[in-house]
């Protein structure tokens, strides 16, 4: 499970009024959908209700009389009023159907969207997976209450409302029976609900839980072996097995228990109805069709009733769903375009850092007073131990943060006067672990630039040394790189990063380079295709090779937030301080390797 | 605990089989079941003798209230097998579901290694628990939703062939169409259904792509672009929705029509006998009640039919992985001292029983000796030391332990007696004690594990977390760094106390300062211990009692340092790079000095 360090807010699944207009409102744009299955509905409740009346009144006023005419009379409007329940059935399968499915498309775009607009800071706290559910269960839930979840209410109370109508019609006495048993049904079903929602939500948890122990077992199974802990690891997991066990075994016994309570309690009432009835009908006050629609009436009263349970515990998680989604699109981007910002034209490839102090946590400062001048055209390389804020420096250069104190300044101007979209668009980013879209190398070098011709994505292939190994792909340019490039090697996904970078044509360049090996002509290839990317441009390089390093204008030894070092590599490496430490040891390492000594 | 073995891989007699030890309990409820329909069926009956009664006789027979009461004993009766069915049939499905997990678990811990290599994590769990959810809800739902309206259907009809033969028959005359209806329907909702879920994950997907390359987006500033990428999926979606809406929504009315009129016939029919004095008319009430029993579940029918074929599909994934055959664990010599000699006799070995990996392979190692590995990625190093707890097989040559084939002695008597520290050492999600003992069977006190961790030269760093000992480790819990991680596993290896050492490039993955540290816990891990130390460092190997040189599956050379160096051959030239990278490394900096 990713939500490790994440602490998810609790979100209650009352009800509030605000919530709850809020969910409507999502419907507003489709409101004859909403109207329309509403009405559908309630005809359709109203129809069966009035459909076990026709069947009465056949009874006693044809069947026993002995009125053929009459009967069919009757029966051919009982048959055309199902004819129009078919269509009604229809109707609201559909009106609530397609609202549904308009909801979940309008909140997954609006979500989207709007993930696109938040900040980094809001991805770093917010695990990927977390983010996945409001986007697909989540608004599932919000789109299910407005839709099934509020059916099922409408049909509830149209159910209910009509049977009790009817058979107040019928013999008010006897339905006063119903009406008072109606309550204590609905009180005891509301009562199950909580105790069948808890062992559910019991059930849930420890179910996560044995995924987790599956997952554990078959990563960690060279280990269990060599340990010899069969034994032990599956009576641990038994114990899980077994609560499993019987926490569903308690809410089965809860739900086998509830519906034969309802169940019971109707037959009670109408035990009681025909009771009373046989003095009613001595006295001729009730009739046989009148216990055939009794009994129909109370049957039909019981569905929703025993249904009560899971609709109320499917709203109860709608609910919570929805503020989840809620907060999500509530939350606001931290990096915004001011109001004034305009578009830059050019930043000319000037950038300055002017006392720069930066956290991503408040006590726990990552840069302070940090200062830098980069002249146009300069290569900057940052070396430095892990942590020390080199990618902290590139990460504020993209604006992917903004300093909390001073200012950086690109072509003489505060970069916030600009609009991200604009900044962003000079920039050309290569990352240490380069990321592919799912699609073809095509496509992923042309994300660059979305109007490049095929041609130019070419050339820029061959600018970045990688249209050797593309040519030699089976389906060259179309080939699909597999979800997240998993078809290709780190090496490969490097080079059409850099050619990617290359087409945007971009007048600073951010690269960190890869860590991971990557074979020996692979990496010539890539520090050639680095430098045509850096050629004339401003570049800020997280260097680990030496090439690379030797190759800067200047270079800059981050470690705890400051710049321990700066300095030309041979100015460096007279001064035999940090840098001269970090040299020497790349050295060997990449000599080693160069000389294939144990590899 | 019950696991299961030997199960068949067709999955008709495998649903069977897994029954085993429920049938009783399961075909009970399945009675019960019938019983409680019956019970229900009973109550329309009371309500026939009750309106004859009040109808024909003005002089009742009963008092009134027994009807009432007959009625509502019924309705008791009702749910009291209500009750016990859905307790026997939830009881069973849970009980299997249970079985199967642990039969699973236990199966995938068990499984040879070569199993493992070839089968991804992803895949498995996916097995281990949606699958068997699938199998669970089998028994749970579509067999117990099946057999409800089969007898619905048979105790209900005959019920209606008591009242009136004729009636009977013209009451499902529909039945066969509203059958096929359903199942040809639900076929089509079912794939439509798939195929809005399939899209589903593409969305999901499509939302972790833009997540996980947020980086990139932003970079480029492609919001916009991304936003249209992700709408033309969202749309498929609510495409999909739509195909899956409309054939729900052709269904339901179609067939509600077919049951109408089923009805409207089945009401007229009954009515006019009723006139003609063929059925009295309390049989025609109850007649309305059997008559609804009958016809509307049908409707249902298809559903659990469409989705009777993932059950199915389940099964066969669930059996893909009990069909496997484990590792033997416990055949052989289980309980005798070793002493750590070791010996590869003309040893060969592969992974697809070609014999390339080790080609007659030799080694003699007195006990208490280090035997270091040397060679490139691939050479063999790894695969000799795994063949040592038996993780694989040899294909040739004999493998000896004390002089005994490695084959008479159990896999779990080798392992406990091996240790082995990994590259990048493996933790458990549990406390940091825990993951200590984790590979000892008996109850360890608090003064032996801190000793195994002062040894290791990590008690300090876990005192200094609040939580020390209990502190959980991975993701619920602190991060570990790489060396810290590896030390634990030292620690680990140093409380199991075993006779034979694996040391599988254990310090590679760490920084220059950390390696010290290890290294001085692996010094000490050492003593006396049997070990094989694979490494890529030529300090790791300065020590050892024995170098080998491996180069596709041979020994190319063999030694101590002091000799290998005084020959021509891989490890002397290894050595002189070692010394001529620190030479040119002198040279240069010495020119940049110069030149500077």
């Amino acid at each position: 499970m990713a939500e490790s360090h994440f602490k998810e807010e609790s979100f209650s699944n009352k009800l509030s009024f605000k919530t709850a207009t809020r969910i409507l409102k999502q419907a507003a744009p489709h409101w004859p959908l909403l109207i329309g299955f509403i009405i559908f509905i309630m005809i359709t409740a109203f129809t069966e209700a009035f459909n076990t009346y026709m069947v009465k009144n056949a009874i006693d006023e044809a069947v026993i009389p002995g009125n053929g005419p009459l009967l069919l009379r009757y029966m051919t409007v009982y048959g055309s009023l199902h004819i129009l329940l078919a269509g009604t059935v229809f109707g609201f399968i559909y009106c609530a159907g397609r609202l549904g499915e308009q909801i979940q498309y309008d909140l997954r775009k609006k979500l989207f969207n709007h993930l696109q607009d938040l900040s980094f800071s809001y991805f770093d706290k917010t695990p990927v997976g977390w983010i996945i559910s409001r986007c697909t269960s989540d608004i599932q839930r919000v789109s299910d209450l407005v839709t099934w979840n509020l059916l099922d209410m409408v049909w509830a109370l149209t159910n209910i409302t009509s049977a009790m109508v009817f058979m107040f019609l019928i013999n008010w006495k006897l339905a006063l029976i119903v009406a008072v048993a109606l309550p204590v049904l609905i009180t005891i079903a509301l009562r199950f609900q909580k105790y069948i929602i808890g062992e559910f939500r019991k059930v849930r948890s420890i179910n996560s839980k044995i995924t987790g122990a599956f997952n554990e077992n078959i990563t960690g199974v060279k280990i269990i072996k060599a340990l010899v802990r069969e034994k032990k690891n599956l009576s641990q997991f038994g114990e899980l097995t077994d609560n499993m066990y019987g926490a569903s075994y308690r809410a089965i016994w809860l739900s086998a228990i509830f519906l034969p309570i309802v169940q019971l309690l109707t037959a009670v009432a109408f035990g009681a109805v025909l009771w009373f009835g046989g003095f009613q009908f001595k006295l001729g006050l009730f009739t046989i069709g009148g216990i055939q629609a009794f009994i129909s009436y109370i049957t039909f009263m019981m569905w929703p009733v025993s249904d009560l349970a899971r609709v109320y515990g499917e709203m109860q998680q709608a609910v919570a769903s929805a503020e989840r989604v809620f907060s999500l699109i509530d939350t606001e981007p931290e990096i915004k375009d001011s109001p004034e910002a305009y578009d830059v034209e050019s930043v000319k490839g000037d950038i300055e850092f002017k006392n720069v102090d930066f956290y991503y946590e408040k006590n726990n400062p990552v840069l302070s007073d940090f200062s830098l001048k980069v002249k146009p055209g300069e290569t900057i390389a940052l070396v430095g131990p892990t942590g020390g804020g080199k990618s902290t420096i590139v990460n504020l250069v993209c604006r992917f943060y903004e300093p909390k104190e001073g200012q950086i300044l690109m072509g003489g101007r505060d970069y916030r006067e600009f609009t991200q979209q604009s900044l962003q668009s000079k920039l050309g980013v290569v990352l240490q672990t380069p990321h592919l879209f799912s699609g073809t190398v095509m496509d992923n070098i042309r994300y660059g630039r979305l109007d490049a011709t095929d041609e130019e994505v070419i050339e820029a292939a061959k600018l970045a040394h990688a249209h050797d190994f593309i040519a030699g792909l089976e389906n060259q340019y179309q080939e699909d790189v597999g979800e997240e490039g998993t078809l290709l090697s780190v090496g490969q996904k490097q080079l059409i990063s850099l050619a990617r970078a290359i087409l945007a044509r971009p007048e600073i360049i951010i690269m960190d380079e890869a860590t991971s090996s990557i074979d020996t002509i692979t990496e010539d290839l890539i520090q050639k295709g680095m430098d045509t990317l850096l050629e004339g441009s401003t570049g800020f390089v997280i260097a680990h090779r030496l090439s690379t390093i030797r190759h800067a204008d200047r270079i800059l030894v981050i470690e705890d937030g400051k710049i321990k070092e700066m300095g030309s590599h041979r100015e460096l490496l007279s001064r035999r301080g940090h840098y001269f430490d970090l040299y020497t040891r790349q050295f060997r390492r990449e000599r080693q390797r160069d000389l294939h000594v144990f590899s | 605990m019950r696991t299961i073995n030997n199960i068949p891989s067709s999955s008709g007699s495998g649903l069977w089989f897994l029954l085993k030890g429920f049938r009783v309990r399961f075909f009970s409820a399945l009675f019960f079941q019938a019983v409680e329909v019956a019970a229900g069926t009973a109550g329309y009956f009371v309500l026939r003798y009750y309106v004859d009664d009040i109808i024909n006789t003005g002089d009742w027979r009963f008092p009134l209230i027994y009807f009432s009461l007959f009625y509502i004993g019924f309705a008791l009766l009702r749910g009291l097998f209500s009750f016990l069915t859905a307790r026997g049939v939830g009881g069973t499905a849970e009980g299997i579901a249970r079985n199967l997990r642990n039969s699973i678990f236990d199966h995938i811990q068990k499984l040879s290694f070569s199993y493992h290599d070839q089968t991804r994590t992803g895949e498995l769990i996916q097995k281990s628990t949606s699958d068997v959810d699938a199998i669970r809800r089998f028994y749970n739902e579509m067999i117990s939703g099946l057999s409800r309206i089969f007898f619905m259907f048979l105790i209900n009809l005959f019920s209606i062939f008591y009242l009136n033969m004729k009636l009977a028959l013209l009451s499902i005359i529909v039945v066969p169409l509203l059958v096929a209806m359903s199942v040809f329907f639900f076929r089509r909702i079912h794939d439509s259904y798939e195929s809005y879920q399939d899209q589903d994950g593409k969305v999901s997907s499509s939302v972790q792509e833009n997540l996980t390359g947020v980086r990139v987006v932003r970079a480029f500033a492609r919001q916009e672009f991304e936003m249209e990428k992700f709408d033309d999926e969202n749309k498929e979606k609510f495409k999909r929705g739509k195909r899956f809406l409309i054939n729900h929504a052709m269904y339901w009315p179609s067939s509600h029509i077919v049951c109408a009129a089923q009805q409207v016939f089945g009401i007229v029919t009954a009515a006019f006998m009723v006139m003609d004095g063929k059925l009295s008319i309390g049989d025609m009430v109850a007649y309305i009640g059997f008559l609804n029993t009958i016809i509307w579940p049908i409707q249902q029918m298809g559903r659990i039919v469409a989705q009777l074929s993932t059950a199915s599909v389940s099964y066969g994934r669930v059996a893909s992985i009990l069909l496997n055959d484990q590792e033997d664990l416990t055949t052989g010599l289980d309980d005798a001292p070793l002493k750590g000699h070791i010996e590869y006799r003309d040893l060969s070995f592969s992974y697809d029983n070609s014999g390339k990996v080790l080609k007659k392979v030799n080694i003699i190692c007195e006990p208490g000796h280090s035997v270091a590995l040397l060679g490139e990625t691939g050479s063999g190093k790894t695969s000799l030391v795994n063949l040592l707890p038996g993780f694989y097989r040899k294909d040739g040559g004999e493998l000896l332990i004390d002089g005994r084939p490695i084959e008479e002695y159990s896999r779990h008597f080798l392992r406990r007696n091996i240790g082995i520290v990994e590259q990048e050492p493996f933790l458990f999600s549990t406390s940091i004690r825990e993951n200590i003992t984790y590979g000892v069977d008996r109850d360890v006190s608090d003064d032996e594990v801190f000793e195994a961790a002062r040894a290791a030269s990590i008690h300090k760093s876990i005192m200094s977390f609040p939580e020390k000992y209990d502190t959980i480790v991975g993701e619920k819990g602190v991060t570990l760094s790489g060396g810290q991680k590896q030390r634990i596993a030292i620690a680990r290896t140093i409380l199991k106390n075993p006779r034979i050492l694996i040391l599988d490039d254990s310090t590679s993955a760490v920084d220059a300062e950390t390696e010290d540290n290890i290294r001085d816990a692996l010094n000490s891990l050492m003593k006396n211990r049997t070990t094989f130390i694979i490494a890529h460092r030529v300090q790791s190997l300065i020590d050892a009692d024995q170098i080998l040189v491996f180069k596709n599956g041979e020994i190319i050379q063999r030694g101590v340092h002091q000799s290998l160096i005084a020959v021509p051959g891989f490890y002397k030239h290894v050595f002189e790079l070692q010394n001529k990278i620190e030479a040119e490394l002198d040279a240069e900096l010495e020119k940049e000095a110069i030149s500077g």
